[in-house]
Parts: C-alpha cells; sequence; structure tokens
C-alpha cells in the first residue's frame, strides 16, 4: 500500500517537473528531453495504478517514437531553437492567466463531480485486454490500423521532397 | 491512493500543457505541448476506469487508442513542419501568416 504511495508520488513530481521543463525552457532539444521526463513521470503514475503493460508502452510509444521522431524533425530544420526574438511579456501573462483560469475551472467540475466507488481493486490483465481488443472492440482496432497506415504514408508524402520536372 | 489525487495530478499537466499551447512560438513545443496534454487525459481515463466503477480493461482498450492516435497525430504534425520549414524556413508561428486575409 505504501509502496505504491511511494511510486504515485515520486512520479507525478517526476511529470510535472517534465512538463514545466518541457514547456518552460527556450531551448528546443531541451524540450523535448523534458518531454521525455514527462512521459517516464506518466507512466510511472500508470504504474502505480497496476497498469504495468501500460506504462511500458507509454514508454516505449512516447519516449521512443515520438520523442526521438522530434529530434529527427528538429535536426532536418535549419531554423535550430529559433527564439532569438524576446518573448512578448503580454503574450506569457495572457497565457498564464488563461491556462491558470481553465484549470481551476477543470479542477471545480473535477473536485464536485459525483465519482462511483469502485467496488474493490480488481486485477486487469493485459491478456484480457487483448482479448477485448480482438471480440468488441474490433472495429476499433481495424480504425486504429488503417489510421495509422495512411498517417504514415501521408507523413511520407508530405515530408518528401519534391522533384523538380515531376508531378507530386 | 484516493481517486482526487490522480486527477488532480492529471489536471496540473493538462493547464501546463494548455500554458505551452498558448505561449510557445516554435511548432515543435507546441506538438509536445498537446501531448501533454494527450498524456494528462491518458491519466484521467486510466484512473476514473481503475478506482471509481466501471471495467478497468476498457481504460487500458481507451489509453492504447489513444496512444496509437498520439503516434499518428506526431507523425503526420512532424512531417507538416518539416515541409514548412523547408517551404518558408521558419518554424515560428507568428512568421506563418500567408493565409492571414
Amino acid at each position: 500500500m505504501n509502496w505504491a504511495g511511494a511510486v504515485f508520488g515520486l512520479s507525478a513530481a517526476v511529470a510535472l517537473l517534465g512538463a514545466v521543463l518541457a514547456v518552460g525552457l527556450r531551448n528546443i532539444f531541451h524540450n523535448i528531453l523534458g518531454f521525455a521526463l514527462a512521459i517516464l513521470g506518466v507512466s510511472g503514475v500508470l504504474l502505480s495504478l497496476g497498469h504495468d503493460f501500460l506504462a511500458i508502452v507509454f514508454v516505449l510509444i512516447y519516449i521512443g517514437a515520438l520523442a526521438v521522431a522530434m529530434v529527427y524533425a528538429v535536426m532536418l530544420s535549419h531554423s535550430l531553437g529559433g527564439g532569438r526574438t524576446p518573448r512578448r511579456r503580454a503574450k506569457i501573462l495572457g497565457a498564464a492567466a488563461f491556462a491558470a483560469t481553465a484549470t481551476a475551472a477543470i479542477w471545480l467540475v473535477v473536485r464536485n463531480a459525483e465519482w462511483s466507488p469502485a467496488g474493490g481493486r480488481r486485477e486487469l490483465e493485459a491478456a484480457w485486454a487483448g482479448y477485448r481488443f480482438l471480440t468488441d472492440y474490433v472495429l476499433v482496432f481495424e480504425l486504429i490500423s488503417v489510421l495509422l497506415v495512411v498517417a504514415m504514408v501521408g507523413a511520407v508524402m508530405v515530408a518528401r521532397r519534391a522533384r523538380p520536372g515531376k508531378e507530386g | 491512493m484516493p481517486l482526487a489525487a490522480y486527477l488532480l495530478v492529471a489536471t496540473l499537466l493538462f493547464g501546463v500543457g494548455l500554458y505551452g499551447l498558448l505561449q510557445r512560438r516554435s511548432l515543435v513545443a507546441i506538438l509536445i505541448s498537446i501531448e501533454l496534454m494527450l498524456a494528462a487525459v491518458s491519466i484521467n481515463v486510466v484512473a476514473l476506469t481503475t478506482l471509481s466503477g466501471g471495467d478497468p480493461s476498457l481504460g487500458l482498450v481507451v489509453s492504447l487508442v489513444l496512444v496509437g492516435v498520439a503516434a499518428a497525430e506526431t507523425a503526420v504534425a512532424l512531417s507538416l513542419f518539416v515541409a514548412i520549414e523547408r517551404h518558408s524556413r521558419s518554424i515560428d508561428v507568428e512568421d506563418l501568416s500567408e493565409l492571414k486575409g
């Protein structure tokens, strides 16, 4: 019981620290590293909920695939870093005010909602979720597959350098 | 841990992502902020299905779908950024005003 609490506290702190680094730093590479740290924290939070499979999937996909792809995209673009011009104070203050207001509103709604309590902690297995994926949610599964194929082909087509004298 | 702790962490993560979405000017940084908000949504879905009635495997299924959609979104977005950078030598959103009327 205490073990899960310690994992949760540590992971939540890591996730929020990583998120602040991912958003606050000026260097885009540092942002990506902060994002990886935040996802590590999020997967720790999922681990403290008992979702070990989902935690591994988060690390694999978000850090192993998305963060690395972002690093490649930044390296492929010439305008590294970008932010040479100073940030505008009005934009920072406006963004902070809006984000704080929206967060407070969400928290008020969440706080006042009536969540039905769970009937005891149930064990869950990734194998059972896999069974559901191939029976009840098989349409969702197929849709995700098609979406990923279309997105990958589309990404290649968009990023491809168009050859001169040749269409598309 | 109580359900409220998980919901609080998810809300704070969502708020940080929202701030970054509004304040950053680099397209890649905006994409990172959106991914943070998606991760916060995943925490919410998993915590609610695990600790508050319902079926925990449903939360697992929804989160896996979210991860798949996030992967597709990032692939398309990054290739668009590369194409935009090649076209206008910049990925600063305040420079990208060609469609402004």
